[in-house]
């Protein structure tokens, strides 16, 4: 029978910040592209956001393997089939967008705000692909459960969106860059992401039937029904739609969507692994 | 590429004596490990890291209330279509010119994707290595005109070794001999090229049903949704694209 890959929290970790990195990423550059002027303090917390992200996410990945000298291994090969070969190439890419487009922002220039928006429109799909790969990964093992789900990636894409907003407007809050309709925009996006991921949550179960006892009836299963639906969906959102005018509840709100995200992640990967 | 090998494991002779094992472990140089309680004669209850041939001792109980045993030494299949070589990112996993599946213990560098990949389980991580380790099918004997060691060490001729095509035509004749004898449930796994995962270079002759020895009656291409998993995933940035894309359009006041 499967044997299990014993990916545990460095991986959890990985999972949670990449969905943040690629999430924060693509709300950046569509706010940036097709968004006002008065939407740049998204576009630019999503970018500076995406670069520390992506960078701790290749250390995280370094640190799990066996052999963490031996990480350029991972780009001798190209497999375009594989989830982990290129999700490794994907990865790095992902980075160097991450970096062009947080230095351009730093410039004041117009031809470089055209060129950034430029770079975002193809780094949009390898912040897309960053968010879901790893839930393609998992669904193409020949573990059980992983393997019975066909909408691991939609979940672990929705997720990274919900999440990637969140931590955008969580620090916007912080920083007090809360007071432009930039807020309220990525807000209301993440308010529709999160609506999409209960959707995208809940054919994921009815699709995985009796496959999904691991999840809903497991070992795992208060933190799955307490940790991700209840306090890291519906409560945020009931917060969302209740008090959205309180800013503060608004914060307190995107931290639960944090936390929800990284449930996903953990309950995904240790409800089959010892 | 040169004449497909094989090891064919005709369970229906196999007396437990673990010959197999030993000459593994010792070839290989594969050393000690605890010893775990299974509650049969059989350790470990799985492959491991240092463990590439386990001899399982299942009991069954027979019909005048007794238990006999079903005996079978298990390995690496060698998979025709082999999950842990298709999941391998850095090209450490390959196929050899016979072939077998094999790891380079230089290249691999310890993601375990392989691990995961595994239909029956048979990578294992090894932790002082940090590398994955698996059945090599004797590689260095192989390419010195040897056969695995198991099968030189297996005194019943249990572990056949040599050229696949020999081998399945040996095993569908002794199929037919022992169900001729009455034993009804006597059955090849992996012996068809046709069949599941391309066939297994490690085939075996079952005298029950596959789950009865631990292994899958089916078992499947890991990566066979990629691309079913891929568009869906593609479904979902756009609905989330669209989403975002409708927010920063649309001045919206924070209600909608």
């Amino acid at each position: 029978m499967p044997r299990t890959p014993g990916w545990e929290m460095l991986i959890v970790w990985y999972f949670f910040l990449g969905g943040i990195a690629g999430g924060a990423y693509f709300t950046a550059v569509i706010a940036d592209a097709f968004g006002s002027l008065r939407d740049r303090p998204v576009a630019r917390v999503g970018y500076f956001l995406s670069l520390p992200l992506v960078a701790a996410c290749g250390i995280l990945l370094i640190l799990d393997l066996g052999v963490p000298t031996r990480f350029l291994n991972m780009l001798r090969v190209f497999k375009f089939w594989d989830p982990m070969s290129i999700g490794a190439w994907a990865l790095g890419v992902f980075g160097l967008f991450a970096f062009a487009s947080s230095v351009l922002s730093l410039s004041p220039s117009d031809a470089h705000a055209a060129l950034r928006r430029k770079i975002g429109l193809v780094g949009i799909f390898f912040g897309f692909f960053l968010a879901a790969y790893t839930g393609v990964l998992l669904s193409n093992s020949a573990q059980p459960l992983w393997s019975d789900s066909r909408l691991m990636g939609a979940l672990f894409l929705a997720s990274g969106a919900s999440t990637g907003m969140a931590a955008i407007s969580l620090i916007m809050f912080l920083v007090g860059a809360s007071a432009g309709e930039g807020w309220q925009k990525v807000k209301h996006a993440d308010r529709f992401s999160m609506i999409f991921e209960l959707v995208v949550l809940a054919l994921f179960l009815i699709l995985l039937g009796s496959a999904a006892g691991p999840l809903v009836s497991g070992r795992v299963a208060p933190l799955f029904w307490g940790g991700l639906v209840g306090v890291g969906l519906i409560v945020p959102l009931a917060i969302e739609f209740v008090a959205h005018r309180v800013k503060a509840l608004g914060a307190i709100a995107a931290v639960l969507v944090l936390c929800g995200g990284f449930v996903l992640r953990y309950v995904m990967l240790m409800s089959i692994q010892a | 590429m040169a004449r497909t090998l094989a090891m064919f494991t005709d369970t229906s002779l196999c007396i437990g004596c673990r010959a197999c094992q030993v000459a593994c472990k010792q070839w290989n140089e594969l050393g000690q490990e605890l010893p775990e309680w299974t509650g049969t004669y059989q350790n470990h209850h799985h492959f491991t890291d240092k463990t590439f041939r386990l001899v399982r001792f299942v009991e069954e109980p027979t019909p005048g209330g007794d238990l006999a045993w079903l005996l079978m030494s298990d390995v690496c299949k060698h998979c025709a279509q082999a999950g842990c070589l298709d999941a391998c990112p850095t090209g450490a996993i390959y196929r050899t010119e016979y072939g077998t599946v094999n790891i380079n213990q230089d290249v691999c560098n310890g993601c375990r994707y392989c691990v995961s990949a595994c239909p029956f389980g048979v990578v294992s991580f090894n932790r002082e290595t940090g590398t994955a380790r698996k059945c090599t099918f004797c590689n260095d004997r192989i390419h010195n005109g040897l056969g695995p060691a198991c099968a030189k060490a297996c005194p019943t001729e249990s572990i056949q070794f040599g050229f696949r095509d020999d081998l399945a035509a040996r095993a569908q004749k002794r199929v037919e001999t022992l169900r001729a004898m009455g034993f009804k449930d006597a059955q090849l796994y992996g012996a068809d090229s046709k069949g599941f995962l391309g066939g297994l270079n490690a085939f075996f002759l079952l005298l029950s049903k596959p789950e009865k020895y631990n292994l899958p009656s089916d078992p499947k291409v890991p990566q066979r949704h990629v691309v079913v998993d891929s568009l869906l995933s593609i479904g979902s940035a756009i609905a989330v694209g669209l989403g975002a894309l409708f927010a920063f359009r649309n001045r919206g006041d924070g209600n909608a």
